[in-house]
């Protein structure tokens, strides 16, 4: 049985108890708003997800987008599309024969985007293309996908 | 539990390096855990029984200090969403209330604890008054403290700008022109501070950088000397302190620093006499804790003021259009009602009066009755006079926040003055 | 612990408890937002409709996220594709708003234009009453669908929408009613009443209807006369004002207003005298082909070269190369192109039938004389406390009592003291501008020519 300072003593002693409990909690409840605050949710900057022309609007073969630094290739009914930045240093690697090629230091891939020759150190890379549900090509460059997934409209 | 593993924590060599002292148990341990730890060795080892009561000074201080620390804390988090620029300031806002997390509530908070720190500060100067506080030797301290006043004001009206909504805009340009009423520098200064003529992009650069550096460090260096005169000039102001004149000098009178109260712990005995150490307790923990609590019953109102109110945001500010009435912010707007009777008098004479009365009033009150004593009745002069200037300071700021309307006529709260879509009344 | 402190401890819990659970009840009141839920029944309807397990992957790959459209050039930022997620789907035409689809979006795609550029409303927000813009201290609410047709007329000229009819409707009216007499549009027009520049922003749907029936109801003291038109006609015009926003717009939207259009075309048409050798509408010369169906004939590019250059487009005409600014060429073509559409060609006058008289007329609607004189000059228009009965006076009669110099003078140097009726009264608000720095010679005779003719035949003043 325990005694009354006893029983005093060890409700004092959880009361405080919880409250360090609380107040550490609250503190790490604070710092972790605060991450979360400084974490953006929306960016000031150009869409990743970009919404192309509808597929008729592009000519066969190859055609440059500018301002994503992409390459979109027409073969018929399929399409893919290639980023154009390259995997060394990040210049816009320009059309070549069968493939690409860097001006900047050199750097050749094939028509897959595999790295022939060079210092890169990567194959460029593909990017996902879907059909937007009005019939625009978007192409997203947060999703890479395999060389060889082709988009056929 | 917790403090089982914190306990084992302080015995490891990590821990003993860092916390010196640990989990006081001995007055010893206590008195050093007072004076080892930087931000605790602010305050003495020991300190009056009255320090800890909370009738001696309400806490006002300790507020208006928390008030500081959570503004520096929530003015940094929302710096690294707002541009000082005029294309972005205001979209910063909406930022702010729509797509941050947290970003309402944490810009909520800091509007709530500047009003409320420049209200503090207000009431704390006012019970430092009442209780005599600032007699000697407290007069410097007193002159730092009308010093933190004017920067606490200082900083909420650079501030107040930053929204750049129509609040904003209007307040700081009826703000300035009042200061421009100054004679021979009045022109001059608003000139400097607005970087201009008008509130443009100059202004609003300008008080970007004082409100998040150059105040607050200002005010940083003057809370440092304030807070180390309490402690030089024998802590919180109390009745029958012992006064050093030069005829005591010599005897070992000495309630002006505490080596000697502490060398009776070490040592056992001390040198000092006449002191009563029974009055004296420790820092550690019964100050600290009852600190602790103040902080977390500040935090805990901040907290529900910023929950429960948002704000204010008005539209973009538009140069073209002012608000019918402009108005200053409340803690102005005493100032701009007088202002409406006379430029010179209203925004220039009673301002300047009034700091330079409070900066030379313990030079000029040196009589040293009623110190540490709530309205002492021997001071009744100076209290009839001091609560007269407060109580006409507070109407005339209660008439410009309610009673005044469109063209600064006169109207009852309870029914405001119509202004139509034409914009006039 | 101290043994005194411990009457502080229930504190200390309860007040430790109080802060973490605000911080958490602040974090979380933070949380739940309301585009959240509309993000979640989406993607809920979009896993329904999933016929195959890809789809439904697909689906489910979708981010509850704010979504926005940037329009750095539009100074703004529209986050209404939160809760509308399906604007640009038309599997979703039809359904309940806000996950509804956007009709004819192609045409102003949405990354370039946004919503609120035509909707108003408060891009930046992300709940409905916010971002539909009814509340407090935002000034521009959503425009309601009726109205909707005024922000055409924010980068297209007013004659160039065909699928904006109410919109053109308004400007005839506009036109009509004389309202450049008084008022600035563009720096164009009289300075009795307040410039139009910006009331389109300034003032809301309702206030400008009830200032047209009743301006004096509206605004007191005000010389405006009651605009005198049917309630559709009113409707329009408050459609066609409420397009005058003044907002800041770069040259990219702004270049619908100098692109020319139909309506340019046409005006150089009548102006360079082209049915002198081409016929329209069975009027003109036949020494051209007839120009009804050359759209059918021939396409923009063949038509436009040709302005350009005849007989390099049709060797051995005899057509003369009239040297037009690479403006005026394509809105020449726009206006042929537009010939096949049956109703233009009523519009167009003869230009050997258009004499000074028609011209005078033309040029009393361009100056917006009729604002203050009435249609045809016929008067009404109330200024009170004026000499001349109380009115701005009409100008039926004004060939008796002017001369043609008299009247040209009195036209360029107008008169700014009107005589007062009773002197203790205020001065009529009304008054006759100047307009020597405005009108040019030819305008100046052909518009007394035009006043003079107003005299009813047979009819005279008695004295």
């Amino acid at each position: 049985m325990a005694s009354e300072p006893d029983k005093l003593q060890r409700r004092q002693f959880l009361t405080l108890s919880l409250g360090w409990c609380s107040a550490i909690f609250a503190l790490g409840a604070s710092l972790a708003a605060a991450g979360r605050f400084l974490v953006p949710n929306v960016l000031y900057e150009p869409s990743r997800r970009f919404k192309a022309l509808k597929p008729e609007d592009y000519s066969e073969g190859p055609t440059f987008l500018p301002n994503l630094r992409v390459f979109l290739f027409r073969k018929g009914n399929s399409f893919r599309a290639v980023s154009a930045v390259c995997t060394h240093l990040g210049c816009t690697v320009n059309l070549s024969g069968n493939g690409f090629h860097c001006p900047c230091h050199g750097s050749v891939f094939d028509q897959g985007g595999a790295v022939r020759s060079g210092p890169a150190p990567a194959p460029l890379t593909w990017f996902e293309l879907t059909l937007s549900r009005d019939g625009h090509l978007v192409i997203d460059t947060s999703l890479a996908v395999n060389p060889d997934k082709y988009l056929v409209v | 539990m917790l403090t089982q593993a914190w306990k084992s924590f302080l015995r490891t060599r990590v821990g003993r390096s860092v916390f010196r002292v640990g989990l006081p148990s001995t007055n010893l341990e206590r008195a050093q855990a007072a004076i080892s730890s930087f931000f605790l060795h602010l305050q003495p080892a020991k300190v009056n029984r009255r320090v800890v009561e909370f009738r001696t000074t309400l806490g006002l201080g300790l507020i208006s200090l928390y008030l500081f620390l959570i503004l520096v804390g929530t003015g940094v988090l929302l710096m690294f969403y707002y541009v000082p620029a005029t294309e972005h300031a205001y979209q910063n806002m909406k930022d702010l209330e729509f797509v941050v997390t947290a970003g309402q509530v944490l810009r909520n908070m800091h509007r709530w604890a500047a009003h409320m720190m420049v209200l503090f500060v207000a009431l704390h100067l006012c019970r430092v008054f009442y209780t005599g506080a600032y007699k000697p030797p407290r007069e410097f301290n007193w002159v730092v403290g009308v010093m933190l006043f004017l920067l606490t004001l200082a900083l909420s009206f650079t501030g107040y700008l930053l929204p750049w909504d129509q609040l904003a805009y209007w307040a700081i340009t009826v703000g300035t022109s009042i200061a421009g009423y100054a004679p021979l520098i009045g022109q001059k200064l608003k000139f400097l501070f607005l970087g201009g003529h008008v509130v443009g992009q100059s202004a609003l650069i300008r008080f970007y950088v004082l409100h998040v550096i150059v105040l607050p460090l200002a005010a940083i260096l003057f809370i440092a000397v304030h807070l180390w005169r309490v402690r030089k000039d024998g802590g919180l102001a109390r009745p029958h302190e012992p006064q050093v004149t030069s005829e005591n000098l010599s005897t070992a009178q000495l309630p002006l620093t505490k080596t000697y109260g502490l060398m009776e712990l070490a040592r056992g005995s001390t040198p000092a006499v006449g002191i009563d150490p029974e009055d004296e307790i420790f820092t550690w923990p019964n100050l600290a804790f009852r600190e602790l609590l103040l902080f977390l019953a500040t935090l805990a109102v901040l907290l529900i003021l910023a929950i429960c109110w948002n704000a204010p945001l008005e539209q973009i500010a538009n140069p073209v259009h002012p608000p019918n009435p402009a108005k200053a912010p409340w803690y102005f707007l005493g100032l701009q009602e007088l202002v409406a009777y006379s430029a010179f008098w209203g925004g220039v004479v009673v301002p300047g009066l009034l700091v330079t009365a409070l900066v030379a009033l313990p030079y000029a009150d040196r009589k040293r009755q009623g110190i540490g004593v709530w309205f002492s009745r021997e001071r009744k002069v100076a209290l009839t006079i001091f609560t007269l200037c407060l109580v006409v300071a507070v109407v005339l700021t209660v008439i410009g926040t309610a009673f005044r309307g469109p063209n600064w006529s006169f109207q009852w709260p309870w029914k405001p003055v119509p202004v139509h879509e034409t914009g006039t009344p | 612990m101290d043994p005194n402190l411990r009457k502080f401890y229930p504190w200390f819990a309860a007040l430790s408890l109080l802060v973490g659970g605000l911080v958490l009840g602040a974090y979380c009141k933070d949380q739940f937002r309301e585009w959240k839920d509309w993000q979640r029944k989406y993607l809920h309807d979009e896993m329904a409709r999933a016929a195959t397990a890809e789809q439904r992957a697909d689906a489910a790959r979708a981010r509850i996220e704010i979504r926005q459209i940037l329009l750095p050039e539009l100074e703004r930022v529209d986050r209404c594709t939160t809760c509308h997620v399906s604007v640009e789907d038309p599997s979703y035409a039809g359904l309940p708003q806000p996950l509804a689809y956007h009709p004819n979006h192609d045409r102003h795609p949405f990354s370039k234009f946004g919503c609120t550029i035509c909707h108003q409303g408060q891009g930046s927000a992300t709940t409905r009453e916010a971002a539909h813009g009814r509340v407090e201290h935002w000034d521009r609410p959503m425009l309601e669908m009726n109205y909707i047709q005024s922000a055409c007329g924010k980068c297209h000229l007013p004659t160039d929408v065909p699928d904006a009819p109410k919109l053109t409707r308004g400007h005839e009216v506009f036109v009509e009613a004389g309202c450049i007499g008084c008022h600035k549009l563009n720096g164009v027009g009289g300075v009795i009443g307040p410039e139009l520049d910006k009331v389109g922003a300034n003032r809301s749907p309702e206030w400008l209807l009830k200032h047209f029936k009743n301006p004096a109801a509206v605004t007191p003291g005000s010389a405006m006369p009651p605009i005198k038109a049917s309630d559709a006609d009113l409707e329009a015009l408050t459609l066609y004002v409420l397009s005058f926003t003044g907002e800041p717009l770069s040259a990219y939207y702004v270049s619908m207003k100098t692109i020319p259009g139909p309506s340019a075309g046409r005006r150089l048409f009548e102006e360079k005298g082209c049915l002198g050798c081409h016929s329209v509408g069975g009027k003109g010369g036949a020494i051209g082909p007839s120009l009804d169906e050359v759209a059918k004939r021939h396409d923009p590019k063949w038509i436009f070269e040709h302005f350009k250059n005849p007989q390099a487009v049709s060797p051995g005409t005899v057509m003369p190369q009239f040297n037009f600014t690479e403006q005026e060429t394509r809105a020449l073509t726009e206006f042929l192109l537009s010939l096949a559409d049956t109703n233009v060609v009523g519009f167009l006058k003869v230009p050997s039938a258009v004499g000074p008289i028609e011209r005078g007329q033309a040029v009393f609607r361009k100056y917006g004389c009729l604002g203050c004189h009435g249609p045809d000059g016929q008067g009404g228009v109330p200024n009170p406390n004026a000499k001349t009965a109380q009115q701005v006076p009409g100008l039926k009669f004004v060939s008796e009592g002017y001369t043609k110099e008299e009247l040209k003078k009195r036209i360029l140097n107008g008169q700014r003291e009107i005589p007062a009726m009773d002197p203790t009264k205020p001065a009529p608000p009304l008054y006759m501008p100047p307009w020597h720095d405005k009108i040019t010679q030819g305008e100046l005779n052909d518009l007394v020519e035009y006043l003079f003719g107003l005299m009813p035949k047979g009819e005279k003043l008695e004295f």
